[in-house]
């Protein structure tokens, strides 16, 4: 316990990186997966083509390979970007890839009548996802959406362990342990941190979803 | 320098080193699926056991540990075994294959075994629970004791309706498997690195450059292959299963890769 208090500084601290790189990637990877999603279903056949190669490549690349790819690879080849902007680009390109496949989830779950009607009403296609559509879409996966976002927590970890050097809650752990030679506490509290972010991200998500959910 | 784009995969043993590395992340992740499942079974019967504080703390295991970063456990795992590494070292069993007689793996074994034993046990829990009750109580009504109900009427069922899940759970190991590279132990991302390192030093390697970019997307296209492929496999799964049994398969929380199949 004295281990905590004696370092509850740089503990938050860690804890503030790490739900920085989480927020900022999640915005990212939600811009993105919207994209990607009307990619996958949109009419045009090569686009839809384009979103399924995005899809499955982010999909199925490990992220630390990812990260290496973007923030040694780049700065490699002469495309030098910080360890800010590489972790949370990584992170959000990977995630973007899952919000994408359940939005479109989501979307599959609007029955086909709506996009009939709404057509016929006289919207445009992008009038049709954006008003009716994506609004129902979103509330039938607001579960799936809140599964991500835990994953994503346990990713960034995975982000600051990497060659990037941004000071993470676990990176602090590591720190602590590398400074005190107490492991057990050095790592526990870290793990504390992170079942922390998790457990809030639950509880939120099921309010959200009991308050807004469409079951089908 | 030269301008052709990957031409030190064919230089020196570049794209065999790395093959061969990529090899060993696939060992991990099969010796790491197996012991898991064992694991796994073990905590899926013990948090529905009918013993209150047994499923209580069962419970609260696979809730931890699904919920902790897999590297976290990794790091820790590493430091905290370290007695455990030497005595490994010193007495590998022969028949595991010859990259895990480093004592490296212990930690990495730990780890991944760690986290994934959770996350299948919540798998498994799943597919008994989403049997219909009917089942369990039809097999009471036959005289059936609860040992015979789980092992000839409850498991066989149950355990079915979770491979389409398991092996998308594959899919995430089989990635999770390069976080062991954070630990030095030598897999494809070390080898990668290696081939990055000697590439273009007449010294040490070949005349040819390996660009950091293009061996890194070298690697990270071996397991996009590999992860296609189960992919598949894991959706023609889901189908079949979902034909024979007329439900849809149950989602875990927290796990990405069963999110959208």
């Amino acid at each position: 316990m004295t281990i905590v208090l004696a370092n509850l500084a740089p503990l938050l601290d860690g804890l503030r990186i790490t739900l920085s790189i989480a927020v900022l990637s999640f915005l990212g990877a939600m811009v993105i997966g919207i994209l990607v999603a009307v990619m996958r279903i949109s009419p045009i056949a090569p686009l839809r083509a384009v979103g399924l190669v995005y899809v499955e490549f982010f999909r199925n690349i490990p992220l630390l390979v990812l990260v290496l790819l973007i923030f040694l690879g780049l700065r490699d080849s002469g495309v030098g970007i910080g360890p800010w902007t590489a972790g949370i680009l990584a992170l959000g390109l990977y995630t973007a890839a899952y919000v994408a496949e359940v939005l479109r989830s989501g979307v599959f779950s609007v029955s086909k009548g709506q996009v009939e009607a709404s057509l016929s009403l006289g919207f445009t296609y992008g009038e049709t996802m954006r008003r009716i559509i994506l609004p129902q879409a979103f509330r039938t996966v607001i579960s799936p959406l809140g599964s991500l976002v835990i994953a994503m927590i346990k990713n960034s970890a995975i982000v600051g362990a990497s060659a990037i050097a941004l000071s993470d809650l676990l990176k602090v752990g590591r720190i602590l342990n590398s400074r005190t030679f107490q492991t057990f506490p050095s790592f526990f509290w870290a793990a504390v941190g992170y079942l922390l972010l998790t457990v809030t991200v639950t509880v939120l998500f099921r309010r959200l979803e009991l308050r807004y959910a469409i079951r089908r | 320098m030269t301008f052709a784009f990957f031409d030190w995969v064919t230089a020196e043993n570049n794209g065999r080193y790395i093959l061969e590395g990529f090899v060993i992340n696939l060992q991990i992740a099969a010796v790491a699926l197996v012991a898991s499942l064992i694991l796994g079974l073990a905590l899926a019967l013990l948090r529905l056991a009918r013993h209150r504080a047994v499923s209580f703390v069962a419970g609260l295991w696979v809730d931890v540990f699904r919920n902790l970063p897999l590297i976290l456990l990794i790091l820790f795992l590493t430091v905290l075994l370290k007695p455990v590494r030497q005595a490994w070292e010193d007495a590998s069993p022969s028949f595991l294959p010859e990259s895990f007689e480093s004592g490296l793996v212990v930690g990495a074994l730990a780890g991944l075994i760690l986290y994934n034993s959770a996350v299948l046990a919540e798998i498994m829990r799943a597919g008994i629970l989403s049997l219909p009750r009917g089942q369990r109580e039809a097999a009471g009504a036959l005289g059936l004791g609860y040992h015979q109900t789980m092992r000839h009427v409850i498991l066989p069922q149950g355990l079915r309706r979770m491979v389409p899940a398991t092996v998308s759970q594959l899919i995430t190991l089989n990635k999770d498997t390069t976080l062991v590279s954070l630990i030095a132990f030598q897999e494809v991302i070390r080898r990668g690195r290696s081939v990055i390192a000697n590439a273009g030093n007449p010294f040490t390697g070949s005349q040819v450059e390996a660009p950091i970019l293009e061996v890194f997307l070298f690697i990270g296209l071996l397991f996009v292959g590999v992860n296609l492929l189960l992919s598949r496999l894991s959706r023609r799964l889901e189908i079949r299963e979902r034909k024979r049994t007329g439900t849809k398969p149950q989602r875990v929380a927290g796990l990405e890769d069963q999110l959208a199949t």
